[in-house]
């Protein structure tokens, strides 16, 4: 009689993760919190530009003031100003608490 | 605010319309040259510009860790449209905080 056996359970109720013990807030927040900041960009290439985070849009197209980019840990070039696209960007780190 | 002029990262790009700006280019490539134009994309047009190629030379059979030779390569072009994708960073013509060189447009010399 198989239409009677009852369909077997779900094999796996999985809860629901359990929320975060502090909420620190949308990744949008923390950019709009870092703006104005010291920051470090890094690029998909893998290098990195520290600077003062002017501004950024939401393809993360950034604005970044008293620039230096460092390769391997090492000052390669200084910009005053700089435009970053953003589909190079790989993460935006805050380098000063905010 | 003291860059108040400043409200999304294309006002940057703006600011450097007519004048000489460095672009960082995908593929080791980096122009100087006048800013014209540009878009949403970041497609520009540039003049009188000078593109800087940096070929990685490692020779056959060198051992690891051996640095690579880095051969740089330059032509001019009178105008040219750059396709949008390939722009990494637009460097602006001066500083706008200090006014210094700080912000020279010339890529230092490699060797």
């Amino acid at each position: 009689m198989e239409d009677s056996t009852p369909p077997p359970p779900p094999e796996e109720q999985s809860p629901p993760p359990p929320p975060p013990a502090t909420h620190t807030g949308s990744p949008t927040d923390f950019l709009k919190g870092v703006v104005g900041k010291r920051v470090i960009v890094r690029l998909t290439s893998g290098m990195d530009y520290r600077g003062v985070l002017s501004c950024l849009d939401g393809y993360m197209n950034i604005a970044l003031e008293q620039t230096e980019e460092h390769v391997n840990g090492v000052v390669t070039n200084r910009y005053g100003d700089a435009f970053i696209r953003g589909n190079n960007v790989l993460y935006i780190s805050a380098a000063e608490a905010f | 605010m003291e860059n108040s002029s400043i409200q999304e990262p294309f006002d940057l790009i703006r600011l450097s319309l007519s004048e000489r700006v460095f672009v960082k280019l995908r593929g080791d490539r980096e122009l100087t040259g006048i800013l014209h134009a540009y878009d949403g994309h970041m497609n520009l047009i540039m003049s009188d510009v000078e593109e800087t190629i940096m070929i990685v030379d490692v020779a056959e059979g060198a051992p690891a860790g051996q640095p690579a030779t880095v051969n740089v390569a330059k032509r001019k072009m009178e105008m040219l449209f750059v396709r949008g994708d390939g722009v990494i960073l637009v460097r602006l013509p001066y500083c706008r905080i200090c006014r210094c060189s700080c912000n020279q447009v010339s890529p230092p010399s490699r060797t």
